[in-house]
């Protein structure tokens, strides 16, 4: 196989007939063309696998609070357990401890997809460990 | 400085290399096109929220376009084209575009193993958009500078020396390569100058873990090494033709000095790094706009 293709060679008579790819060529092209393939395929297979689900979610605080400058930190995690994909996800929590005002703090989650964990931070002046600690999901919304 | 052209007969070139280089040529094209949105957080967050069935659409849509452009532009060398081969180009053009997204995408952390699948999809193909448009503008958009010199009478000023001393031979050399600094700076002030006043160099320097960094000065230089080898200036005859003092490398290692500089001083500007700064953020915020500047700098070094 020749060179057809060389920078500023134009070739010959090459309008009318298929015969310009190198070797080197159809390698890309079959490589491409699997690349494109498999990245369809991935889609199809999310779509059949997620977009069914709507979202739902669960929240893990931790226990392990962390206690800095008097102000005690408690750690969380929200997973989205179901497929589709949702916004805005407004994480509350309300902590009552006996004898003082109730304290409460607030998380807005931009983006939760399918499966997706995000973790975050609440931060209290009283030890949550001395009063009823309640962190749940208020709201998203679908995109 | 003047540049015969006429004496590059076609050697017994490889069709490996030929094709490397294409590819490449395409790739860096890509990148070049792509950079901006590839520092643009409603990108991310657009893919991220977006369903399959767009994203197929999205997909669709820029193939069409990619295949409107090759008709015309491409990133092979080759001027005539039967229409399945236009097609075929396209489908490697769009390939290629998703490749370079998604190895993008996984450079600046917007794709990491704890991300879903249905966002690490959405984000590549909204960034293989402006990627593959890219790929397809490649043989224009990167047309080395002694084939555009023979077409037209684009010829870059140059001013007489200060005293007489400058215009011996070795001067005359180092003042070259000064020029072709001057190149550098300028394409990565005209790529990093719309990105370096922006959210996003903060907000990617502050996800990446300290080795990462590492990665992204490798990505800088690899990136500004490809785009001088995909444009043929790595042929030692040639460079000395130009009058090029340094090898490759050495020019590839200067010029992204000056991309660095360059990025730091555009961040300082635009106020987003400050004296009291630990300098971990002058360093990693640094780094993440060098990456297009250093892109933008061998851009310039080759087309200015």
């Amino acid at each position: 196989m020749d060179l057809p293709n060389f920078p500023d060679q134009s070739p010959p008579d090459a309008t009318g007939r298929f015969t310009q790819r190198s070797a080197a060529e159809w390698v890309t092209f079959i490589a491409a063309s699997l690349i494109l393939l498999g990245l369809i395929g991935l889609i199809f297979f999310d779509w059949q696998t997620n977009q069914n689900r709507p979202p739902a979610f669960s929240v893990a605080v931790s226990e392990a609070v962390r206690v800095t400058d008097g102000r005690y930190y408690v750690p969380f995690a929200i997973t989205n357990t179901g497929g589709r994909i949702a916004r805005m996800v407004q994480v509350t929590a309300e902590l009552h401890v006996t004898g003082v005002d109730d304290e409460t703090g607030e998380q807005q989650i931009d983006f939760l997809s399918g499966h997706e964990t995000k973790a975050g931070s609440f931060v209290f002046t009283h030890n949550p460990q001395r009063g009823d600690l309640m962190v749940r999901v208020a709201s998203y919304r679908l995109p | 400085m003047v540049e015969s052209v006429d004496d590059t007969t076609p050697q017994p070139a490889n069709i490996w290399l030929i094709e490397l280089q294409a590819i490449l040529q395409g790739a860096v094209g890509g990148f070049l096109f792509g950079i901006p949105l590839l520092y643009t957080v409603e990108v991310w967050v657009i893919g991220a929220a977006t369903g399959p069935r767009w994203l197929l659409t999205v997909l669709a849509t820029t193939l069409v376009g990619v295949g409107l452009l090759t008709q015309v532009e491409g990133f092979r060398q080759t001027l005539h084209l039967h229409p399945i081969e236009a097609l075929l180009e396209s489908i490697e053009a769009v390939a290629i575009g998703v490749v370079c997204a998604a190895l993008a995408l996984v450079l600046l952390r917007r794709i990491t193993l704890d991300i879903p699948l249905s966002e690490v999809l959405g984000k590549v193909v909204f960034e293989t958009v402006p990627f593959a448009l890219g790929v397809a503008l490649a043989r224009s958009t990167l047309q080395g500078k002694q084939r555009r010199d023979s077409s037209t009478d684009r010829v870059r000023r140059t001013i007489a020396p200060l005293s007489r001393r400058l215009a011996s031979p070795t001067l005359a050399n180092l003042r070259d390569a000064l020029v072709d600094f001057d190149a550098a700076l300028i394409g990565a002030v005209l790529i990093a100058f719309s990105i370096a006043p922006t959210e996003e160099v903060p907000l990617l320097a502050a996800s990446l873990p300290p080795l990462w960094l590492l990665l992204i000065m490798g990505a800088s230089l690899g990136l500004s090494y490809a785009i001088v080898f995909a444009s043929g200036f790595t042929d030692r005859a040639e460079r000395r033709q130009r009058g090029l003092l340094f090898s490759p490398v050495t020019e590839t290692l200067v010029a992204y000095l000056v991309a660095l500089l360059a990025s730091m001083v555009m961040l300082v500007l635009f106020q987003q790094l400050n004296p009291s700064d630990p300098w971990s953020e002058w360093l990693s915020n640094t780094l993440v706009l060098g990456l297009p500047a250093s892109i933008g700098g061998a851009a310039g070094r080759i087309l200015i």
